[in-house]
């Protein structure tokens, strides 16, 4: 007990000393969501090196604090407590919805601004008390429902079916897929669940196709959404294949191969960063990220996941800088986080890397669906741009 | 449900059933012998195929380390002659795969060295000094290890899936993949000759007698820590085959093994822990039962899977007087 | 000295500064309580769980459930998740306390899986797995437990409280069979433990604390999703458990704090080791969780123990209960066998015996190696169910009761070897005993109300040493006797149970001639109180000296019955020695 006490008490003073703008960052680099917190993560070791080699922001140095919550809530509101204690000044992340979730009563006890990575609606809306200090930069499942269903009524799609993860991710894209499909005359004819750790989808897939639906929703993140419609495949299932944005990364191209020929997904406009019209308006930042991160992790290797934690830091930088003209973190950490977050909530048209933010008093997400998502199809192996909904 | 959906749910439970039984087969011989309950054997099992993908690409795999170095730990741990034995396995393999980054065939056999000696040095060096510990401590242990090896798994090989190349292409009937066909077949060849070696090997017959009876073991002239070598060899190299022929069909990625190696596990409590022939039927019938369920409740299928064990467990509760002396 | 554990509470006022510290000290709290919980499964009934995470969730999911959707208190809730999880513990536990070894654990992993799938899916009631948001806070005597600091102070008095109720329960009669039934079921079972009910309350009990670690878990994040209700949280319980010492309370504590720093520790130091590119917790978690189970298989806590001074508990003062009230006439029978059999696998182990056991005498049951004499005995005892006969005590027929249920009945027995508990004390091996004459139940027991009861049966046991003359070793431990000195505390141990009626198996086995004088001495001035024994020896001269009747058996059947001197003359037991010595 003493000597872990000690070990508090060092740690406590170490933290107290320096002098930079801390961010917390926290992110899944481990466990189920590791496919998309590692690209996150990766991105913030690439912004720290900027940072370091540009001089921060206006003129202080600024240090992301990365910790890594394992995908699990529990460890996401330590992480969130620590970083708070250690004196962040805003906090990013993390990765996954539930643990986000946990995570909002903790910033908003401690009145810290909190801008999460993950999917859900349920983080930012509605803006109550305790929301009132969340923003997030990733589309949200309804957002990106909404392209996929309208992409299918234009298409004379009747009957959908869906299969997802069982879990946050699946969980929240049946939810929102489904009552948006409803909305709109779709109908939702079977809907199944698998894990992400399954070997075998066999009887979903035959399922689904004993149902005969227009179009079948995958609605899965990263490899492991390569199996049900590899399997609807071979068990000859040949209508549509829709993915969500989660598979959009290079290793699900690579591991799907000829199988997943032909897929539709939605996605923020940086995946087919250079194949959009060149009066788009996220093209060039998105370019700009693109090559930053390719230079440092290689070629091919960059995925859309990176780039919300890239946006987080593109609308920080600036609500940062006009914050520290209006209370200086040294003397006064707490009003220094509240003109912080009344910042963020004042950013009107920035111009990010998935669309163009604006946010409101009770408009925490900032998105425009316009300018937020496009639908890509798989083709000879590359994402393809199928359409834009300017 | 028609018969051709009922043909495909057969074969799709008779294919995962198999592999099930395999490392069901592998956990009950380890259980048995040195009262291990092998839980990073799923790990293995994905090590195997994660390797070859590594080596074939032209790289080497992190695995490869990983095993040098609990080598070294065997090596120092078994001092005097016994060192002998993880040195040379070291060099060999340290040789097989330099010799497979040029001659790619060479790669299939390399990793499964890889795995075998990774499994028996795993034993020397983690589960061998514990010796006479409680099957709850070794339990902990097989879980750390586990642990240890899923993160190391990340570390290496990333957090995607990787599909090999499938050792054969095409179906061989509707439903079923020859490259199925080929797990099908790697099975009842594994069956048969874990039975011979059961049965009719000497070395076979004294490794069940070490399994029955502890002082059986000293008895028939094998050393309990040698006995423990070959049952952890056994069931290593069973789960690297199994792993990189399933690899093709199921994509592996590190975080992939630990439900396979449960649901062996499952099918292992069916027979007790302690009879093959039940294990193995066991397995084929969480296979099956797996396969219905994912098409009749596909979310609760693995609560479900995971509930069969309830009557089994309830009958032998039945079976067992608690009391005996 | 245990109250010395109230100085937890200080942590937070020394702490209120840091709030990620009061988090980890939340955190702390919470899982010593799980850990505990499988104090009281592992450490003294010596079962295992990988469900207590699951335990957990009924808490937690039970309170968020009421609060956000029904509106009711949170008390309602805690009552609600207490009462889910006992009911889970009751199904799980009646469903596999009777199973031996690892199929426990392994039950267990499988209600795991199920209850967090269900958790996950059944989304309009449990809001799936994206979990249940805006749980309100506690109130306690109208004062909101909000703060991290407050919420500290009030998980960390709970735990002080749980301690202080399980070292009650460790210094119990219930505590000492516990022990008793996970070293040796049989054992415990001769002086009146129902092993498998005694199993099933202990896990009720571990299910209750988890529960309630549960409950505390959802208030204090005020968010319940299914993850930390895991099989993986699981584990990791089972870890810090087993890392830190499963077997005492400061080490299951010891073990919660060193895993829930250790996990930040490695945060810090891992990165500037190695880089920010890898994650290498886990990794590390892993390998110094071998590293303790190789060096310290017994996990931290006895290291820790030998270099702090050990106390000395004393000597009990209270009123001993009477050791026994002998009743009844000499001469009455009090243990009819009426035509036993038991056979295995076809061969006959016992083949229809049957004789009478009379108030006051010694009898002396003979018979070469393998005549089925320790058959008869665990027949008598319960131990084995009889294929056919019956046997009666005072009277009363209990052919086929359990060994508990004979025992309650005024029959105990000692075994061909002691079966003693090595790390319990001499005197609380006598105090096991008194288990069936006690009655302090788990409520009374960790309420801290069975205090007077244990004096007195503390004080039965050490009257009882003292008439078997053990009384100068009453504080050692068990581990430290001789053969002569297990098998008379043993002894001394039936006395304390009060049993009238004393089956003894081989009680002169391995010990020297002078042992033995004493031993007759002893059960002789037994005999004339008005205990009545049956022995099973082989020393003939001790038998022939001891036994008022004999009574021979070979290959399952009586050949003979009568005083020494008539058995010694009867040609068949001559037949049957002389065969056995040619045979030897």
């Amino acid at each position: 007990m003493k000597r872990w006490l000690a070990m508090v008490l060092v740690l406590a003073l170490a933290a107290s000393a320096q002098e930079a703008l801390k961010v917390g960052v926290v992110v899944s680099a481990t466990g189920p969501a590791a496919s998309l917190g590692i690209p996150e993560r990766n991105t913030f070791l690439m912004l720290q090196e900027i940072l370091d080699r540009t001089g921060g922001v206006a003129g202080r140095k600024v240090q992301f604090v990365i910790l890594d919550d394992a995908s699990d809530t529990t460890q996401a509101v330590r992480n969130t407590r620590r970083l708070v204690e250690e004196g962040a000044v805003a906090i990013v992340g993390t990765t996954t919805t539930p643990a986000s979730l946990g995570m909002i009563p903790v910033v908003a006890e401690a009145k810290v601004p909190m801008i999460s990575l993950a999917a859900s609606k349920d983080i930012i809306h509605p803006v109550d008390a305790q929301r009132f200090w969340v923003f997030k930069t990733p589309q949200t499942e309804e957002l990106m429902a909404r392209a996929i269903v309208a992409d299918m009524v234009a298409r004379g799609v009747k009957t959908v079916g869906y299969i997802g993860f069982n879990d946050a991710y699946g969980e929240g894209w049946a939810r929102f897929f489904e009552t948006e499909a409803k909305a709109k005359g779709l109908q939702v004819v079977v809907s199944e669940r698998y894990a992400r750790t399954d070997t075998s989808v066999t009887g979903q897939a035959l399922r689904i196709i004993a149902r005969r639906p227009d179009a079948v929703l995958v609605g899965a993140s990263g490899t492991p959404a390569v199996l049900p419609q590899r399997t609807l495949k071979e068990r000859g299932y040949a209508g549509l294949i829709y993915q969500t944005h989660g598979v959009a990364n290079p290793d699900f191209l690579r591991v799907g191969g000829k199988d997943v020929e032909g897929t539709l997904l939605p996605a923020g406009p940086i995946l087919v960063a250079e194949q959009l019209p060149s009066a788009y308006p996220t093209k060039r930042v998105a370019l700009d990220y693109i090559q930053r991160y390719e230079a440092k992790y290689g070629i091919g290797s960059y995925s859309t996941f990176g780039a919300h934690a890239w946006d987080a830091w593109l609308i920080l930088k600036p609500a940062l800088e006009r914050a520290l003209k209006r209370a200086d973190p040294a003397k006064d950490m707490a009003a220094f986080r509240a003109a912080l977050r009344d910042e963020i909530e004042a950013t009107r048209g920035l111009v990010a890397t998935h669309g163009v933010f604006t946010f409101g008093k009770d408009e925490h997400l900032g998105l425009r669906f316009e300018d937020a998502a496009v639908m890509v199809r798989v083709e000879g192996g590359r994402w393809k741009l199928e359409r834009t909904f300017r | 449900m028609d018969a051709t959906i009922l043909g495909f749910l057969l074969l799709d439970g008779l294919q995962n059933g198999v592999v099930y039984g395999l490392l069901a087969l592998s956990l009950v011989l380890v259980f048995a012998v040195t009262r291990v309950i092998f839980v990073p054997i799923g790990e293995l099992l994905m090590f195997a195929p994660l390797s070859l993908v590594w080596l074939l690409s032209g790289k080497l795999p992190g695995t490869l380390w990983l095993a040098l170095v609990l080598g070294g730990a065997w090596a120092l741990l078994a001092r005097g002659r016994g060192a002998a034995l993880p040195l040379l396995g070291g060099m060999g393999l340290l040789l097989v795969f330099f010799l497979a980054l040029r001659f790619p065939p060479l790669a299939y056999p390399a990793v499964v060295l890889l795995v075998v000696y990774l499994g028996v040095a795993s034993y020397r060096v983690f589960f061998q000094p514990m010796r006479e510990a409680t099957v709850l401590a070794f339990l902990i242990m097989a879980v750390g290890l586990h642990v240890a090896y899923q993160g190391l798994g990340l570390v290496f090989f990333g957090p995607e899936q990787f599909r090999p190349e499938p050792l054969l292409r095409g179906d061989a009937v509707v439903g079923l993949s020859w490259q199925g066909v080929l797990v099908l077949l790697f099975a009842v060849g594994s069956v048969l000759g874990l039975y011979l070696f059961f049965r009719r090997s000497l070395f076979g017959k004294a490794l069940l007698a070490a399994a029955e009876n502890r002082l059986g073991a000293r008895l028939s002239g094998i050393p309990p820590q040698e006995a423990g070598m070959v049952a952890f060899g056994i069931a290593s190299l069973l789960a690297a085959l199994s792993g990189l022929l399933l690899a093709p069909l199921i994509n592996a990625a590190y975080f992939m093994g630990f439900m396979l190696g449960l649901k062996g596990f499952v099918a292992a409590i069916l027979g007790g822990l302690a009879s093959y022939p039940v294990a193995f039927l066991g397995a084929l019938a969480v296979g099956f039962f797996e396969s219905f369920t994912s098409f009749y409740a596909s979310a609760y299928k693995e609560a479900l899977v995971f509930l069969l064990l309830v009557p089994a467990l309830f009958y032998q509760s039945f079976r067992v007087r608690a009391v005996e002396e | 000295m245990r109250y010395l554990w109230f100085l937890l509470l200080l942590l937070p006022l020394g702490l209120a500064p840091f709030p990620f510290y009061l988090t980890l000290l939340n955190f702390f709290a919470l899982s010593a309580m799980v850990a505990l919980s499988l104090y009281v499964l592992t450490g003294l009934a010596g079962m295992t769980s990988f469900a207590q995470a699951a335990f957990m969730g009924m808490g937690a999911y039970a309170t968020a459930l009421l609060a956000v959707k029904a509106g009711l208190s949170p008390w309602v809730g805690l009552l609600a998740g207490l009462a889910l999880s006992l009911l889970l513990a009751l199904v799980l536990g009646a469903l596999t306390v009777r199973l031996k070894g690892h199929f426990l654990p392994l039950s267990t992993i499988a209600w795991q899986v199920a209850l967090y799938i269900l958790a996950g899916n059944l989304v309009g009631l449990t809001g799936g797995h994206t979990g249940l948001t805006d749980l309100p806070p506690l109130v306690l005597f109208g004062l909101p437990v909000d703060t991290g600091f407050r919420y500290a102070l009030f998980t960390l008095f709970l735990l002080v409280l749980l301690v202080l109720a399980l070292y009650n329960l460790r210094e119990s009669r219930l505590g000492r069979a516990l022990l008793a039934m996970r070293g040796d079921a049989l054992a415990a079972a001769s002086f009146g433990v129902d092993p498998a009910r005694l199993r099933l309350m202990a896990f009720l009990l571990s299910g209750a604390i988890a529960g309630l670690a549960g409950f505390l878990y959802a208030h204090f994040l005020r968010f319940v999703n299914p993850t930390p209700f895991s099989l993986e949280a699981s584990i990791k319980y089972l870890v810090m458990a087993v890392a830190g010492g499963v077997g005492s309370i400061p080490g299951v504590m010891l073990g919660a704090a060193f895993f829930t720093g250790l996990e930040d520790w490695l945060k810090d130091l891992l990165p500037l080791l190695l880089g920010r590119q890898g994650n290498y917790e886990t990794i590390g978690y892993g390998l110094i969780l071998a590293l303790i189970l190789i060096l310290a298989p017994k996990g931290l806590w006895p290291m820790v123990e030998r270099y702090l001074p050990s106390r000395d508990p004393g000597l009990p003062k209270a009123e001993p209960l009477p050791l026994k009230s002998p009743k009844g006439p000499r001469g009455e029978v009090v243990l009819g066998v009426q035509g036993l059999q038991k056979s295995f696998g076809g061969l006959m182990a016992v083949a229809g015996v049957s004789f009478d056991l009379r108030r006051g005498e010694i009898l002396a049951l003979i018979g070469p190696n393998g005549a089925g004499k320790t058959t008869l005995f665990n027949l008598i005892t319960g131990t084995l169910v009889p294929d056919g006969g019956k046997v009666f005590l005072f009277g009363r027929e209990v052919t086929g009761l359990p060994p508990h249920r004979v025992h309650l009945l005024g029959l105990g027995r000692t075994f061909q070897h002691p079966h003693l508990f090595p790390e319990l004390t001499v005197l609380e091996n006598a105090a096991l005993g008194t288990f069936a004459r006690t009655r302090a139940g788990f409520p009374q027991v960790l309420l801290g109300l069975h205090r007077r009861e244990e004096e007195r049966a503390l004080a039965t046991a050490y009257g009882a040493l003292r008439r078997v003359g053990l009384e100068s070793l009453a504080l050692e431990r068990a581990e430290r006797l001789a053969v002569g000195q297990q098998r008379l505390l043993e002894i001394a141990r039936l006395l304390a149970s009060g049993a009238e009626v004393l089956l003894l198996d081989e009680p002169a086995a391995g010990l020297r001639a002078r042992e033995k004088r004493e031993l007759a001495h002893l059960l002789r001035s037994l005999a004339r109180e008005g205990y009545t024994i049956l022995i099973v020896d082989h020393d003939m001269d001790l038998i022939m000296g001891l036994a008022d009747r004999v009574v021979v058996m070979n290959y399952g059947q009586k050949i003979a019955e009568g005083t020494p001197r008539e058995v010694q003359r009867n040609p068949l037991v001559r037949a049957a020695y002389l065969g056995e010595e040619e045979a030897a």
